[in-house]
């Protein structure tokens, strides 16, 4: 299944993932491809904010490599960006993700192996404040 | 004199260190060694920090080190008083290996394990440098994980008065430089390469809320006792500054039709993107400090070394006629000594911990 949205702004994208979190009440792996700026960490505002939490408690992770946030479902937040292929590989995500909540891994394009059951998400930049998401699930 | 040994294995650097206290209230803490295992070069080569390879690191380093740093105090174990360690925020795998360390070594001398948050050592890195600071105090610690500003009221009192929304202050210089083809990390490399150029040679915008981002959600939560309220003001937001960079960049590229900049316009677009960042960073603090009442400024954490926050911050708190307190270089970045003095004044508080002390990589300061 594949849905293809337009947003027109940060408020939007974070409806727009706030939308998804609601979508998947058992948790779930959402995984986050877009350049720098494309507004991944937006999206997973949303995520939070979807699942119950304080979507304002959600910083860029890009330092810290592993945020986790709490609501009526648990977020793991995840960013690769400093990582290569194999680093990611030696995360643990597989334990992450069999600790359940939802977890959103940014720049997920990292990922060696394919996480099966994930929800994909693609953020393009066109522009200005607004982006092509393209959410895409098994 | 009570003196403590400091370890610190929060991120990067395997660090150790031993302080002693002077009895003296204005300078209460001596620096007897301050040993730093950087591990910048193997990050470099794996471009970032890596969890598994960091923890591996400290592994291998954090017995030497803590010898090193014994030696250089031309102290012994015998003449420990306590243990200090980062307790949190960090990498886990890191700080693990900090932790167990210290435990492990407390409870052979049987000596009290006193843990710090890594942010309350780098505010204690401003007295270690600088002696007592006057009190009500605004400290901002700004670092490439951190960008979160303090209102401390009295000595170990820390009370977040605002922080970043997204981005750390040093998160974006590093993708900053990125973007421009330069080294990692992009700290010093922009803070050089913008020397000298024209700091408004690129447009950018200024590194704040926009009124509807304020909109969106509710601002961060005061913590109580807060006289009224600072609303969304002393938030910081880097994203929306860096994306600006990343469409110059793209722009300019396309119309050279070139991948590399001139170095000249590197430059323009490295001290256009400094001085944006500074002004967020110096607006925020000294608008907090005019609000409580502060009887000085702090700026610790890596980002502090930055040349022109340094001279910005310097003009501006001589014209507020506020001091200044700013750590020298070795106690900017990662260190140890910081986390040994504020593990004395813990220690002073009686805040020891047991020996089931666990490392918690999301320890909130307050």
């Amino acid at each position: 299944m594949e849905r293809l949205i337009r947003s027109h702004s940060e408020t939007d994208t974070i409806r727009i993932a706030r939308e998804l979190a609601a979508d998947l009440p058992r948790g779930g792996t959402v995984l986050l491809f877009g350049e720098l700026g494309a507004g991944k960490t937006a999206f997973v505002r949303g995520l939070l904010a979807g699942a119950g939490g304080d979507a304002d408690e959600v910083t860029s992770p890009t330092f810290t490599l592993i945020q986790q946030y709490a609501g009526r479902l648990p977020v793991t937040h995840v960013d690769l960006y400093r990582l290569s292929a194999l680093e990611a590989d030696d995360l643990g995500l597989d334990e992450i993700v069999a600790g359940g909540g939802i977890v959103a891994i940014e720049w997920a394009d990292r990922l060696v192996r394919p996480m099966t059951g994930a929800v994909q998400v693609h953020i393009e930049d066109d522009g200005a404040d607004t982006r092509s998401i393209r959410i895409e699930r098994a | 004199m009570t003196t403590i040994l400091g370890i610190e294995t929060s991120c990067d650097e395997t660090a150790a260190a031993v302080v002693s206290e002077t009895g003296e209230p204005a300078r209460p803490w001596r620096v007897r060694s301050n040993v730093i295992a950087s591990q910048v070069d193997i990050h470099r080569e794996w471009g970032g920090v890596v969890p598994e390879l960091a923890s591996r690191q400290h592994v291998r380093d954090i017995c030497g080190v803590v010898e090193r740093a014994l030696r250089e105090a031309d102290a012994g174990w015998s003449d420990l008083d306590a243990i200090a360690v980062t307790q949190g925020p960090g990498l886990v795998g890191s700080l693990l290996v900090g932790v167990a360390f210290a435990k492990s070594a407390a409870a052979a001398l049987d000596l009290p394990l006193v843990p710090v948050h890594h942010l309350a050592g780098h505010i204690e890195s401003l007295v270690v440098d600088n002696g007592a600071q006057p009190l009500p105090a605004v400290v901002l610690v700004v670092s490439g994980g951190h960008t979160s500003l303090y209102y401390v009221p009295g000595e170990g009192d820390y009370r977040l008065a605002g922080r970043t929304r997204d981005d750390a202050a040093g998160e974006a210089f590093d993708k900053v430089a990125m973007l421009l083809g330069l080294e990692y990390p992009g700290g010093p490399v922009i803070d050089r390469t913008a020397r000298g150029a024209d700091d408004r040679a690129v447009p950018l915008p200024v590194a704040r809320m926009t009124h509807a981002d304020r909109n969106a959600g509710p601002a961060l939560a005061r913590p109580a006792g807060f006289p009224g309220t600072l609303g969304g003001r002393t938030e910081f937001s880097f994203s929306g500054l860096k994306t600006a960079v990343k469409r110059h960049v793209a722009a300019r590229r396309a119309e050279l039709g070139c991948e590399a900049l001139p170095a000249g316009e590197v430059a323009g677009i490295c001290a256009s993107f400094q001085r944006v960042v500074v002004e967020a960073l110096l607006d925020r603090t000294f608008e907090a400090a005019r609000w409580f009442g502060a009887q000085s400024i702090g700026i610790a954490g890596g980002v502090s070394a930055n040349s022109r926050l340094r001279a910005d911050a310097a003009s501006r708190s001589a014209a507020a006629g506020l001091p200044l307190l700013l750590p020298t270089l070795p106690l900017a970045t990662d260190n140890a000594a910081m986390i040994a003095a504020a593990g004395l004044r813990n220690l002073r508080a009686g805040r020891t911990a047991p020996l089931d002390l666990n490392a918690d990589p999301a320890l909130p300061l307050e």
